[in-house]
């Protein structure tokens, strides 16, 4: 074959509403004369396309946290992006939150880009009802009457099965489920473009999860929003996200549409990931992987999965394999799957 | 009637909360009964959501409560009668208990070797360093460890994954007969959760203990489990053989809650339908 079959036109292919290049965020601590850096996002790229669910799939201390942190614009000492740049459609020119002047950051935020937290608690302000914190929130943002506001406020709680009396309420006053259901509603209140929701589900009851999941999409369907989810939940992930990224060690090892990395995962330690999955039914024996994942303050040379990798070579423990687009639209970064192509 | 291991009958737990005029009660487990076999080791799993009284049922096997009504009786010791430091200990010999998060269940300023030496003291006569030192490298070894590996170690140098194994070679270094295990993969990563999973089920099968396993995952329930009994709010609403109860469960709580785990699989696609690969 000469050439690749012209790819269907796609304009939100073509602009994405967010291309994160090239991310470094490191911890650099200094205790006591030692110098220690915690490469916890290291050269991280991707796109998330405008209407998507974009996934991100990670164990504890793979840096997803502190990947949406830096994205956010979360930045406070002792993390410092070293590099690279973050590019949101809706706030060309910067190169990420952190870099843009308040006045900026205070326009975008919530109109254009909102959260949705794991604790609703640390959200919803304890002493404010209800009613009060929706106004702390998206008064500003909203250019209506007080009457049409609290109304547009009902409409809304509407959408995740809230009645219009939980506004007269105190936080504690409401089940975990009622509260995430309140602190979605305040993220997409002002129908913004971009949801950042980092595991919005897992302080949640199995039976009430996946009716918030269903909200989410409902909502994210309707207002067109494009969503960032982060969860360690690969259940969560193939119910909810359109794509999906793997992270590992503060590096993205895959990325692909979320039913191609179910069907067929090619990093080793994405199938690991799938494949050790208990399923209800099926009595197929599972096994853990050998080792533990790496420090990232000492991580290893090269890949970083090299030392439990299955099928680690000797270029992998030299040099980092670079992400490489093996088909349309999944990319993934390994010597054994992509062939060596250094010099 | 007097093979069994843990004979559970019409256990309740009740929680008063509130001053004089104000007080309101909670019961937490309602008469729940249940019975472990001491010649038949399994690995017998409590589910429920947050409230559902499971956790309170755990720390009522642990000793930790003390039921408000019915009785739990241990290799033959009613649980109420353990008081006295010797009866403890005796019991402690029995029954041992691994916690959800290991970082919170060890103390971050001590060496984890130590833990394990003074566990060993504190179950066998001491008989020498040698003797101490070839008990507790038996004990990590069952958990795929050495002392090598743990040796002067502190807590925050290991994995979660590597720090629950050196719990359960703790829990194991005094021959439990019984482990009660609260949670116990819900705050190991992903990559390791299984091993820490098939571990459980090599102690049933190589070392006859019996373990109470409590979670809200229904699938590491399904893959481990020899029995199951769903619990909501602080009642048992349907037990039984595990795959039975989760193939088809007959309750419409547990159909509920069958309903809502989340399928690690994309359906609708094109994929063949669960024929094996070639």
């Amino acid at each position: 074959m000469t050439a690749s079959p012209a790819l269907p036109a796609r304009p939100d292919a073509a602009a994405p509403i967010l291309a994160v290049r090239d991310l470094k965020a490191h911890f650099r601590t200094n205790h006591f004369g030692v110098k220690r850096y915690v490469k916890a996002v290291d050269g991280i790229s991707f796109d998330v396309r405008r209407g998507e669910i974009y996934g991100l799939a990670g164990e504890s201390s793979s840096g997803k946290t502190t990947l949406i942190k830096t994205i956010a614009g979360a930045i406070k000492p002792p993390l410092e992006v070293v590099g690279g740049t973050v590019d949101f459609a809706f706030l060309p020119g910067y190169g990420g939150l952190h870099r843009a002047p308040p006045a900026e950051v205070a326009r975008i935020r919530w109109r254009h880009l909102s959260y949705i937290m794991q604790g609703s608690m640390n959200v919803l302000n304890p002493v404010r009802r209800l009613r009060a914190t929706f106004a702390d929130f998206a008064r500003s943002h909203i250019d209506a009457s007080d009457r049409q506001f609290e109304q547009a406020v009902v409409d809304h709680l509407a959408r995740v099965k809230l009645d219009a009396s939980v506004l007269t309420a105190y936080p504690h006053e409401l089940s975990g489920g009622m509260r995430q259901r309140a602190t979605i509603a305040l993220a997409t209140i002002c129908r913004p473009d971009f949801i950042i929701a980092d595991e919005p589900t897992t302080a949640l009851d199995v039976v009430v999860q996946k009716d918030v999941l269903g909200m989410i999409r409902g909502i994210q369907r309707e207002i067109g929003s494009s969503v960032l989810f982060v969860t360690h939940d690969m259940g969560v992930h193939a119910h909810l996200t359109d794509r999906l990224g793997i992270m590992y060690a503060g590096r993205l090892v895959e990325e692909a549409a979320t039913a191609e990395i179910f069907r067929r995962p090619l990093h080793p330690y994405t199938r690991h990931l799938i494949s050790s999955l208990p399923r209800i039914g099926d009595d197929i024996q599972r096994k853990g992987l050998e080792g533990s994942p790496p420090s990232l303050a000492d991580p290893p040379p090269g890949c970083r999965f090299h030392p439990r990798c299955p099928l680690a070579m000797a270029a992998c423990s030299e040099r980092v394999p670079d992400m490489v687009e093996t088909e349309p639209d999944h990319r993934v970064a390994c010597f054994a799957v992509n062939g060596d192509q250094a010099p | 009637m007097s093979n069994a291991l843990l004979e559970v009958s019409h256990a309740t737990k009740v929680f008063s909360r509130g001053g004089l005029l104000s007080s309101r009660r909670i019961v937490a487990v309602n008469d729940v009964s249940f019975r472990i076999e001491a010649a038949r080791p399994e690995i017998f799993t409590i589910i429920g959501e947050s409230g559902s009284g499971k956790t309170t049922l755990s720390r009522m096997i642990l000793n930790i409560e003390q039921p408000s009504a019915g009785s739990l009786v241990l290799d033959g010791t009613d649980l109420s009668t353990v008081r006295s430091n010797r009866d403890r200990l005796a019991f402690m010999h029995k029954v041992q208990p691994i916690f959800q998060n290991p970082f919170e269940a060890f103390n971050p300023l001590k060496q984890l070797d130590r833990y394990l030496f003074m566990t060993r003291q504190r179950f066998s006569a001491a008989v020498g360093q040698a003797a101490l030192e070839a008990a507790v490298d038996e004990a990590l070894r069952k958990v795929g460890l050495s002392l090598k590996e743990v040796r002067h170690r502190y807590p925050h140098e290991m994995s979660g994954g590597q720090l629950q194994r050196v719990a359960i070679a703790r829990a194991l270094l005094s021959s439990p007969k019984l482990i009660v295990a609260d949670e116990p993969v819900s705050m190991v990563d992903a990559s390791l959760r299984m091993s820490i999973v098939n571990l459980f089920r090599a102690l049933r099968d190589d070392l006859g203990i019996s373990i109470i396993y409590v979670t809200h995952d229904l699938a590491t329930a399904y893959y481990i489990s020899d029995r199951i009994m769903i619990m909501q709010n602080g009642r048992v609403v349907e037990s039984g053989d595990a795959r039975t109860v989760l193939n088809a469960p007959q309750h419409p709580y547990s159909q509920q809650l069958r309903a809502a785990v989340l399928l690690p699989e994309v359906t609708g696609g094109t994929a063949p339908a669960n024929s094996p690969s070639t």
